[in-house]
C-alpha cells in the first residue's frame, strides 16, 4: 500500500477509533430514549418490540410516546406508503420478512388491511393516552399497545370500537371498572389535548412518519426515523447492536410473551 | 454447506446518495460473502415515473431528516458523502440521464475489465455529485470521471459517443424496466436470487435481513469493520470534506 493510501486508511481508521472510544466513555450515563408511535403503524410495532427488549440491555430510559400518525402526516404534508401501490406491495413483503426475522407476529391480514387503515386510529390512541396518563411508568401502556398491534396487524381486527378497546384493556390485565373509567377519560378534553401535544412534539423533532425514536445524548436529541436504524442508533448511544433478539425469549415479561405466543399460534 | 455463489443484483443511479452507501457496503462484502455481485446501472427518474412515486426530498421534514441521516450514515460507513450546495438543482433539474448512459456504455462496451470499470466510474461519478459538488451532466465531467477511473482518453471518447447511441439508450431503458419488474419504486434495489426466487430489498438499510436471507453474517461492529475497510480501494477517495461531516 502506498504512503498516501495508508494515510487515507489511517485517517478514517482513527476517526472510527476515537469516535468509538468517545461513545464508550459516555455510555455510563442513562440515556433517555423517546419512542413516538401509533398502533396503526406496523413498522412502529417492530421498533417498539426491539426497544422493549433492549431497555434492560442498553443503558437507556425508554419512554413510550403514544401519538397520532395521521396528525404527523397532516403536519408534515406527507402520506403513508399505502399511497403508492408498489410501495404498499413491497411493504407487505418487507413486513412479513422483518416480522419473521425479529420474532414479531406481523401477519398483515391481506383483505381487511386497507379497510382497517382507512378507519384510522384516533379512538385507539386516545385510549392508549388515557392509559398512559393514568399510570406511573409504562408497563400498562406497553401491554395495551401490544394488544392493539396484535389486533390489527396480526389478527386483522378492528381497533376503534368501544368493544374492541374494552377487550384490549381486559387482555392487558385491566379491571372492567378501570377499562370503563379509561374509556370515559378518552373522550375528555384533557386526553384529546395530551394526544395532540405528543403529536406536536413529534413534529417539533422534525417527524414526518412513525416510528420516530429520539435518543438524548449529552443534552442533544438524536432523531431516528423507522425501525431500521438500530445499528447506527446503538453507535450514537455508545452501545452495541446484536440484532433484534438480544435476550432469550424466557426473559421477556410473561404477559407479553403469552400475548406473542397466542398471536403466533392462532 | 452452500458452495454456489448467490447472485445479487444492485440496481442504482449515481444521483441517489443512499445508492452510494448500498454500493460501497456491497463492494466491501463481495469478497466476504459468497456472492456474485452484479452492478445494474439504471435510471431513477424512469423508476419514479414508472411507479408513480415521488422523491423523498419533496417533503420538507423528510428532506431535513435525510440530510442528517446521510451525514450520520456516511460517517458510520466511512463513505465521504457530502451534500451538494444545491441538492434540488443537482438531483431534479440537472439529473443523471447522461451519466447513467455513460455508465451503461462502460458496462456494455468497455474494452476489458468491464465490472471493475463500471465500479470505478460509478464511484467517480458519486464522488463528483455527492462529495465534491461537481457536475455530472457535461461530457467534460464524464470524461474527467472516466480519466480518474483509469480509462484511456481514446476509450473515454469512444464511450461518450456510444452513450448517445440508440442501443445504449435502449439498454439503460431495459435495465430500468427490469428494476420496475422487480417492483422498484426507488433506489437502491438489491435483488438476491435465493433458490431460484428473486428477493428484492429496497434501500441501504436491509443488510442484516438480506444476510439472513442468503445465509451469511452481517456485522459492522468495530473488529470486523476494521478488517472489511481494507477491502476498499481508497485511491479515488478525496477526503476534502472530513471537516464538514455532520456531527451526530
Amino acid at each position: 500500500m502506498t504512503t498516501s493510501k495508508a494515510l487515507h486508511v489511517a485517517r478514517i481508521h482513527s476517526d472510527v477509533v476515537s469516535d468509538f472510544s468517545q461513545k464508550m466513555s459516555s455510555s455510563s450515563k442513562v440515556k433517555l430514549v423517546e419512542l413516538f408511535y401509533d398502533v396503526i403503524s406496523p413498522y412502529s410495532w417492530l421498533a417498539f418490540e426491539v426497544l422493549c427488549r433492549y431497555r434492560n440491555v442498553w443503558n437507556i430510559n425508554l419512554k413510550l410516546r403514544p401519538a397520532l400518525l395521521g396528525g404527523v402526516y397532516k403536519g408534515a404534508g406527507n402520506k403513508g406508503p399505502d399511497d403508492v401501490p408498489r410501495k404498499f406491495h413491497y411493504m407487505v413483503t418487507d413486513l412479513l420478512r422483518l416480522g419473521s426475522y425479529a420474532g414479531v407476529p406481523l401477519r398483515v391480514p391481506a383483505q381487511p388491511i386497507n379497510v382497517l387503515l382507512g378507519k384510522g386510529s384516533l379512538p385507539a390512541m386516545r385510549f392508549v393516552t388515557a392509559v398512559a396518563e393514568d399510570s406511573a411508568g409504562d408497563a400498562k401502556v406497553e401491554r395495551v399497545s401490544r394488544e392493539l398491534w396484535t389486533r390489527i396487524w396480526s389478527n386483522g381486527q378492528d381497533i376503534n370500537q368501544l368493544s374492541s378497546l374494552a377487550e384490549v384493556g381486559q387482555k392487558a390485565g385491566l379491571s372492567a371498572r378501570k377499562v370503563g373509567e379509561l374509556l370515559e377519560q378518552s373522550q375528555s378534553k384533557a386526553i384529546k389535548d395530551k394526544l395532540w401535544n405528543t403529536t406536536e412534539k413529534a413534529l417539533d423533532y422534525g417527524g414526518f412518519g412513525f416510528p420516530l425514536t429520539v435518543c438524548h445524548v449529552e443534552g442533544e436529541p438524536k432523531v431516528f426515523f423507522g425501525s431500521d436504524r438500530f445499528e447506527v442508533m446503538a453507535h450514537c448511544l455508545g452501545e452495541r447492536w446484536v440484532g433484534p433478539k438480544p435476550v432469550h425469549p424466557s426473559v421477556m415479561d410473561s404477559q407479553s410473551h403469552a400475548t406473542m405466543r397466542a398471536a403466533m399460534a392462532s | 454447506m452452500s458452495s454456489s455463489k448467490k447472485v445479487l443484483e444492485l440496481f442504482y443511479d449515481v444521483v441517489s446518495p443512499y445508492s452510494w452507501l448500498g454500493f460501497e457496503v456491497l463492494c466491501r462484502y463481495r469478497n466476504v460473502w459468497n456472492i456474485d455481485l452484479k452492478l445494474r446501472p439504471a435510471f431513477l427518474g424512469g423508476v419514479m415515473q414508472g411507479s408513480g412515486n415521488k422523491p423523498p426530498g419533496v417533503i420538507p421534514n423528510k428532506f431535513m431528516y435525510m440530510t442528517k441521516d446521510l451525514g450520520r450514515l456516511a460517517k458510520y460507513f466511512s463513505v465521504p458523502l457530502c451534500a451538494p450546495s444545491d441538492p434540488f438543482e443537482a438531483m431534479f433539474e440537472k439529473g443523471s440521464l447522461a451519466a447513467m448512459r455513460f455508465v451503461t456504455a462502460v458496462a456494455e462496451k468497455a474494452e476489458s475489465d468491464r465490472d471493475a470499470k463500471v465500479e470505478r466510474v460509478s464511484r467517480e461519478l458519486w464522488m463528483r455529485i455527492w462529495s465534491n459538488d461537481q457536475d455530472i451532466t457535461q461530457p467534460a465531467s464524464l470524461s474527467e470521471a472516466g480519466q480518474k477511473a483509469g480509462l484511456s482518453a481514446n476509450e473515454i471518447e469512444e464511450l461518450l459517443k456510444l452513450a448517445k447511441s440508440q442501443p445504449i439508450k435502449d439498454k439503460l431503458k431495459s435495465t430500468t424496466q427490469k428494476a420496475l419488474e422487480y417492483g422498484a419504486f426507488g433506489f437502491p434495489l438489491i435483488v438476491c436470487h435465493v433458490d431460484g426466487q428473486p428477493e428484492p430489498f429496497f434501500g441501504s438499510d436491509r443488510f442484516e435481513l438480506l444476510a439472513h436471507c442468503i445465509g451469511q453474517q452481517y456485522s459492522l461492529h468495530f473488529q470486523s469493520f476494521k478488517n472489511v475497510m481494507f477491502c476498499v480501494d481508497l485511491s479515488s477517495y478525496h477526503l476534502t470534506h472530513t471537516d464538514t461531516y455532520s456531527s451526530h
